[in-house]
């Protein structure tokens, strides 16, 4: 089963990388992109889309994790080049509304941004398998173990989440199965019966799922979990492309930064 | 060893009292079925013997530690491993890997130990290709070897399996009951629950439950043997043992007490002469 933005497996620099680089390389550009000038913005989203490129991944598919966004993406555009004052290019008859040099360029830096941030995010997901992503979120979250914060449990309720949402899904069908099955047909009901449907289906599988969660703690349980320090089958290692990766990053950003601040 | 002395468990807040003065021994290495009609108190059985269940009075002990001794539980979950009815609502990890390393990482073994009882576990279930598949994507058999793999990881001395066969096709079937075979015969003790008659004729011993309590307790001959006492609690009897009750009632002059195909075909060969196999 493909979720959007779930790991898919393959082999290339990016899927090599230690998982704590990543993790940190995307929330590093992340910030960058929102904080820099459009112009190095729209520079580092160049860097972006070429290591999306050379992740071996297809377009197809970064494509199809982007699609369910599109309505958003339009809508801030438009929002943007809309109603932003400037040199008027073009008047709209309804409402008062005028499409400007201004609102187009800001619009479009805007759009640039969120899809860059979408792309780093898709890029991350889709070469990361969930068990790195917990490693590496472990991993920087241990020193909050100073103050008592429970690390390891935050891990494997991560690890849990994960693991329940496709049962939840499944869980859903089912239900929705059963119904259609005793000639539940919602497409020719009104608006009452729909919501009604919807109340007894989420009750229906919220109960399931708490059932099997009880379940789960139980066979974890008889598996010898208890709450506190784990070891783990996830070795993190940094090899010397990871090295190189980091110091390009480190370099590119201290560039960037410099950048920002001379055209600042 | 594995000792229940008289074992009484209630369910609160519904007061529903599920085991009724159980005693019991289990030695180690032994396969042992554990059957009965539903709801007589199998699966609550199983849960006290690596201390899921605490009994509400009366004595559990594992390898000489007592259930309720709350300082001996991860010693006592690392001697009987647990594999549940439903394998899906066991299975903790997103790969194969993960989640039979879900044990030994609770053990607290360093990641070169993990790393070697995972091999060693997916072998011994045979399905080291599946190592990093996601468990979303095996069939319900496959599943249930990976239940199973993640309970030998913590290197059991007794495995419980309540209806490992459930709702398994018979290619499935086969494949699970060939390698909790193989455990048995590696020395790895078995507490098996199951309503199939030919599962339970094919171990050593076979314990009947009924309301909770022991109904009765013997080899599958001898409980075979018993039909009236099994048909009064809605018993089947295994085909093969069915099939030579209806001979005898035609006349024909065949032992009852038979349990398995050789034996069978023995007698029906004695009454025709002309069977080949």
């Amino acid at each position: 089963m493909y979720y959007t933005g779930s790991f898919i497996k393959g082999q290339s620099l990016v899927y090599n990388l230690d998982p704590r680089i990543k993790l940190a390389a995307t929330i590093c550009l992340s910030v960058f992109i929102l904080w820099v000038k459009p112009l190095i913005a729209f520079v580092i989203g160049i860097a972006l889309f070429c290591a999306a490129l050379a992740s071996g991944i297809r377009l197809r598919t970064f494509a199809q994790a982007i699609k369910p966004l599109l309505f958003f993406i339009v809508l801030i555009f438009l929002v943007h080049a809309l109603f932003n004052e400037g040199e008027t290019l073009v008047s709209i008859p309804f409402f008062g509304l005028s499409l400007s040099y201004a609102g187009l360029q800001k619009g479009f830096f805007v759009v640039w941004r969120f899809l860059c941030l979408i792309i780093a995010a898709i890029l991350l997901t889709l070469t990361t398998t969930p068990s790195q992503m917990i490693a590496a979120i472990k991993y920087f979250l241990k020193p909050l173990k100073l103050l008592r914060v429970p690390v390891d449990d935050i891990a494997v309720m991560i690890m849990l989440a994960l693991r329940l949402m496709p049962i939840l899904l499944t869980e859903k069908e089912r239900v929705e199965t059963a119904q259609k099955a005793r000639g539940y047909n919602l497409r020719q009901s009104g608006f009452v019966v729909r919501i009604k449907a919807f109340l007894s289906l989420t009750l229906t599988v919220l109960l399931g799922v708490f059932r099997r969660a009880d379940e789960l703690a139980l066979a974890m349980e008889a598996r010898n979990y208890q709450r506190g320090e784990r070891t783990s089958l996830m070795e993190l290692k940094l090899t010397s492309s990871d090295y190189l990766v980091l110091i390009f990053l480190g370099v590119f950003l201290v560039i960037f930064v410099a950048l920002n601040s001379h055209f600042g | 060893m594995i000792i229940l002395e008289d074992v009484y468990y209630k369910y609160e807040p519904e007061g529903i009292e599920a085991l009724r003065g159980v005693s019991l021994q289990i030695r180690e290495g032994e396969h042992l079925a554990l059957i009965g009609p539903n709801g007589c108190g199998k699966t609550t059985l199983i849960r006290h013997l690596n201390a899921l269940l605490l009994p509400t009075s009366g004595k559990v002990t594992v390898g000489g530690f007592n259930t309720n001794d709350p300082t001996h539980q991860a010693d006592i979950r690392s001697l009987v491993g647990m594999v549940f009815q439903n394998p899906d609502n066991q299975i903790v990890g997103m790969t194969v890997e993960e989640d039979v390393a879900f044990g030994p990482e609770n053990l607290r073994l360093p990641t070169v130990e993990i790393k070697k009882r995972v091999a060693e576990a997916l072998i011994r279930v045979g399905i080291s290709e599946l190592a990093c598949r996601n468990i979303e994507n095996l069939s319900g058999g496959e599943k249930r070897l990976v239940a199973i793999a993640g309970v030998l990881a913590m290197r059991p001395r007794y495995i419980a399996l309540d209806e490992p066969a459930a709702f398994l096709d018979p290619t499935a079937t086969k494949r699970v009951l060939d390698i909790i075979d193989r455990l048995h015969f590696e020395g790895v003790g078995i507490i098996h629950i199951t309503h199939n008659m030919a599962e339970a004729a094919l171990t050593q011993r076979i314990v009947v439950m009924n309301e909770g309590r022991v109904y009765l307790d013997g080899t599958p001959r001898e409980i075979f043997g018993k039909i009236d006492m099994l048909k009064q609690i809605g018993m089947q009897l295994p085909q093969i043992t069915e099939l030579l009750i209806k001979l005898k009632e035609s006349g024909f002059s065949v032992r009852t007490d038979i349990v398995n195909m050789e034996d069978a075909l023995e007698q029906i060969r004695s009454i025709t002469g002309k069977i080949k196999v």
